[in-house]
């Protein structure tokens, strides 16, 4: 397992499923799988330029999680700060389908949508494992 | 007239994101669904040309977590015309000692405050829309 802090920035996104699942993943990450040891990053502060948020991701290794195919979280973490380490799109894992189906209020959250969270929760693991 | 958009900054640190996201959600999928509708904030702060053209000119309400500000900082930058930015914050006075829950779940005083954020907003788009 990676000693040294880990950076993992969800897009977040609002318009679609996807967002919402990489948001839970992330969170899942940090509070269950890898607490401790794993950072997340705000995505609107950090194309902000407001806070540490840009040099963080200069200086440890980050991986981004995104909604959607457009892959926003990583786009911006290279224009702005450095290669990510790893990406995801759950896009691919779960389908574009589902990934574009409409965002889920987390008091909706069903079973399904779990299971969905653990797919890229453990994509994320192989990856932050990898580093 | 055109939908009334409303974005969350959905911060991920914080419970306050996810109130912010919550009652956004709430407003366009619950209260309002005919009468407003949220935008990609990640795709707007990255650019994405479809979302910018859906917002520029358009009146938006914006609801942040944290007192940077980004989703209303966001939608003046790419362009929308924000009638109105609320933080979590704002409200928060009355709701003192509360546990509203973390940045991945809601509590029960959670999800009733952000049913009053959710409230505020809906109070605001039907201002807008000259429906009071």
């Amino acid at each position: 397992m990676a000693e040294k802090k880990i950076g993992v920035v969800a897009c977040s996104g609002e318009e679609c499923l996807g967002g919402t699942i990489s948001r839970l993943a992330v969170r899942k990450i940090m509070e269950k799988d890898r607490p401790g040891v794993t950072t997340t990053l705000c995505l609107p502060l950090f194309i902000a330029g407001d806070g540490g948020e840009r040099e963080f991701a200069k200086n440890y290794p980050t991986i981004s999680v995104d909604g959607c195919s457009k892959c926003c979280a990583k786009r911006a973490i290279e224009k702005f700060s450095a290669e990510v380490s790893g990406s995801i799109d759950i896009e691919a894992i779960i389908g574009k389908e589902l990934a574009l189906d409409a965002p889920l209020s987390t008091r909706n959250l069903t079973e399904h949508h779990q299971k969905m969270v653990d797919q890229v929760s453990a994509e994320i693991l192989k990856i932050y494992d990898s580093l | 007239m055109s939908k009334v958009k409303v974005l969350p900054c959905s911060g991920i640190g914080k419970v306050l994101g996810l109130l912010a996201r919550e009652s956004v959600l709430m407003v366009t999928q619950d209260k309002c669904p005919d009468q407003t509708e949220t935008l990609c904030l990640a795709q707007l702060v990255t650019g994405d040309d479809d979302v910018i053209n859906r917002i520029k000119g358009q009146a938006c309400i914006t609801m942040d977590g944290c007192p940077k500000q980004c989703a209303l900082k966001s939608v003046e930058a790419a362009g929308g015309q924000v009638a109105k930015s609320y933080k979590v914050a704002d409200f928060m006075r009355a709701h003192r000692g509360e546990d509203h829950g973390t940045a991945t779940a809601l509590t029960e005083d959670g999800w009733n405050y952000a049913e009053e954020l959710a409230d505020k907003m809906v109070e605001m788009v039907n201002e807008l829309r000259g429906e009071v």
